[in-house]
């Protein structure tokens, strides 16, 4: 291993990078738009926050307070139907997933029974909604625990059983902040495997690694400095995704020395996966299909868009042989957790990989004419 | 026995298969140092093979090659950091300039930075310095890939096909580097599919047909084993000049401008056809005399047959 030799190397793959204005772009924007589209997506649901159309028919003091009742959890902004129309022919051609019917008499049966001339006064509020609706269901089960808590207020009578939450984790956690780490590593692992296969088939196709066969460059200048370029795409495209991820959506993860850890080994993982693939991808065009053909089902199976717990058992095991599943899992619990512990397990599986297949990749390279 | 003073390569009963192809078939030549050798063969004949089993990139299945000296299979890096090599369809980086492409190669070897100056100077590509590699014609290409070669001041430089595709311009552009070569005292080891390439270049030539040494020699032995006879060209010839000819048992052939070209074995010979034209009576007519060219013996090596076109003005010139 010469510097002096992965210097060179460097500085002419650096200067390609900066004359490629288009692949750099790409390089850093495709992960920074998937935290922006993803972040975006999920910020919205999780403020939870309903429209209600509700049709008043009592229009009594009674049933004006029942719908500030509704609004009170914060969840429903209500909005008024005319009393007069069909409520099932009016929320089909608004296209309405749920109405809330509250019946005429609705105020008297309430003063019935609070000065208590009858015990056993009631009233049922009907809703309309749309089966066909994915989210109606969820409206439903926030409509029927409001009503109970208004319910509650009302008869002033206090429940023997409630639910009080309490998260296994110590701080309330959003979507994004873990989504952030998956997108760290899975452009990590983009960058590092499929240049590290495009560069040498690309290069084998040009006939330049025959020209580089005749001079004294060897396999680890040469994949050392793959690797040192690949770091440094991954320092800028981290940068770059956590800059993003605090500006719009004030993510602050904890970034100590696990993140470039964790970063250095994906790097080394990846790129010795791109060396292995090399051989077998001779081609520049073969060569991409089969950095995609890996790329995809690893960032599907390892929790980069949702967690593995939500996939069928066998998958669940799958994901546990993926190295992205570590690299994730590495990430998730140095930025977000603050686990050292699991942190340190997930690196040193990752090490342990990236030595194996580093090695393996360094075997396979070959420079003379003979490969 | 050491060679090492007087060859710069020496090739030993060397072999090569590509399974059941063998590309290369109990090859041995020589090639002294300080001069160009000019390796010749049609397409396939296995030249890059060949070369590239000296250049030490290729493994031989049997033979003994030497570089400088050294044993190709024991002396890899010692070879490679002495000699220069320009790939067939030599490429660099495409978005990399001439001399920054330069400077790259020359950090690849030990004794450090070449001088890029001089290289651009030697290549004449003084004025493309900064010009990137995907933006440059084929002639240009073909001279940075020279000056690559020679970053490491290499005593011995393989040049695999360095005009093949140029046009006759950048072909003679590349010709005057490899003169430049030449005068400086290095070993050119030329590979091509030119003969006058070779005839006005080289010391000496290697014919190699099918895997196998055909020739070898100084284009003027060659000419003189293989060819050793005299091309006569007579223009405007009627037919009783022709017939005039033939009765004297030479085998005149006629060209599409109503010449007729034809062998003779000495000088002399062109004063007797001329005194025996004259002499029945016949026009003199228009004359050229010339030595077969290197390109003509080729034709006759590496087809098995001179063809007939030989001798024959525009025929196979
Ligand atoms: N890697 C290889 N595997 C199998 N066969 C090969 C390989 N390289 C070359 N050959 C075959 O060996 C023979 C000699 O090829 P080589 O490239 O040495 O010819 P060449 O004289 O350089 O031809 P050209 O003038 O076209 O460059 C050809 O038949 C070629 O098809
Ligand atoms: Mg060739």
């Amino acid at each position: 291993m010469t510097p002096r030799i992965v210097g060179a190397n460097l500085l002419v793959r650096l200067k390609t990078l900066s004359r490629q204005r288009s692949a750099m772009f790409f390089t850093i924007a495709f992960p920074v738009i998937l935290v922006l589209v993803f972040g975006a997506i999920f910020t919205k649901t999780e403020q939870m926050n309903f429209d209600l159309p509700v049709q008043d028919l009592d229009q009594s003091s009674a049933s004006a307070r029942l719908v500030e009742g509704l609004r009170a959890g914060g969840v429903f902004n209500t909005t008024a139907v005319p009393p007069d129309t069909d409520a099932v022919a009016y929320a089909r051609d608004k296209h309405l997933t749920l109405l809330l019917i509250i019946p005429r008499a609705f105020g008297e049966a309430q003063s019935r029974r609070l000065d208590g001339r009858d015990t056993g006064a009631a009233s049922v509020l009907t809703y309309v909604y749309d089966p066909s609706s994915t989210s109606v269901a969820t409206k439903i089960q926030y409509l029927a625990s409001t009503v109970d808590a208004v319910n509650h207020r009302m008869t002033g009578s206090r429940p023997f059983i409630t639910l009080a939450e309490r998260s296994i984790l110590t701080k309330s956690y959003r979507f994004v902040e873990f989504f952030v780490p998956g997108i760290i590593a899975m452009a990590v692992m983009t960058s590092s495997l499929s240049g590290a296969l495009n560069a040498n088939a690309e290069l084998r196709q040009k006939g330049i690694l025959r020209k580089l066969a005749t001079t004294p460059i060897t396999r680890a200048d040469w994949l050392l400095s793959n690797v040192l370029y690949q770091m440094i795409l991954a320092a800028a495209s981290t940068t770059c995704i956590l800059l993003v991820a605090y500006a719009v959506f004030d993510v602050r993860p904890r970034c100590n020395m696990w993140l470039p850890l964790h970063i250095v080994l994906a790097v080394f993982v990846f790129v010795g996966i791109g060396m292995l693939l090399t051989p077998i991808a001779r081609e520049a065009e073969s060569a991409s299909a089969a950095a995609n053909a890996l790329l995809f089902p690893m960032m599907f199976l390892s929790g980069t868009f949702f967690p593995v717990e939500m996939m069928p058992g066998f998958l669940r095991h799958v994901a546990r042989g993926l190295p992205l599943f570590y690299v994730n899992e590495g990430l998730r619990a140095s930025m977000v957790f603050g686990d050292d512990a699991t942190s340190l397990r997930c690196a040193a599986v990752t090490g342990v990989v990236a030595v194996v297949v580093f090695i393996a990749g360094a075997v396979v390279t070959r420079w003379d004419r003979e490969a | 026995m050491n060679n090492s003073d007087e060859h710069a390569v020496v090739v030993e009963s060397l072999i090569k298969d590509y399974g059941s192809l063998r590309a290369v078939n109990d090859v041995s030549f020589t090639v002294a140092r300080g001069g160009v050798f000019a390796f010749l063969g049609p397409n396939g004949a296995g030249k890059t093979t060949t070369v590239e089993i000296i250049e030490t990139i290729r493994r031989p299945t049997s033979g003994r090659v030497r570089v400088l000296g050294m044993d190709v299979s024991r002396h890899k890096n010692e070879i490679l950091a002495r000699i220069g090599v320009l790939p067939q369809g030599f490429c660099s980086f495409d978005r990399i300039t001439v001399g920054e492409s330069i400077r790259y190669y020359s950090r690849l070897f030990r004794r450090g930075a070449a001088d890029v100056d001089s290289l651009l100077d030697i290549t004449e590509l003084r004025n493309t310095r900064d010009v990137l590699f995907k933006d440059l014609s084929g002639g240009l290409k073909q001279r940075l890939g020279i000056a690559i070669a020679l970053v490491n001041d290499p005593e011995v430089v393989f040049l695999d096909e360095p005009t093949t595709g140029l046009d006759p311009h950048a072909r003679r552009g590349v010709w005057d580097v490899l003169r430049g070569l030449k005068r400086r005292g290095r070993t050119v080891f030329l590979t091509t599919h030119y003969m006058e390439e070779a005839e006005l270049l080289a010391d000496t030539v290697a014919i190699i047909s099918k895997g196998r040494i055909v020739a070898s020699g100084s284009p003027d032995e060659l000419i003189d084993r293989h060819a050793p006879f005299l091309c006569l060209t007579l223009r405007r010839v009627g037919e009783g000049t022709i017939a005039v000819i033939r009765r004297m048992g030479f085998e005149p052939v006629g060209d599409a401008r109503g010449g007729v070209s034809l062998r003779v074995k000495h000088a002399d010979n062109v004063q007797e056809i001329l005194r025996a034209i004259g002499t029945a009576g016949k026009p003199l007519p228009g004359l050229e005399v010339r030595r077969p060219t290197l390109e003509e013996v080729y034709l006759e090596l590496t087809d098995g047959k001179m063809p007939d076109g030989v001798c024959v003005p525009g025929g196979a010139a």
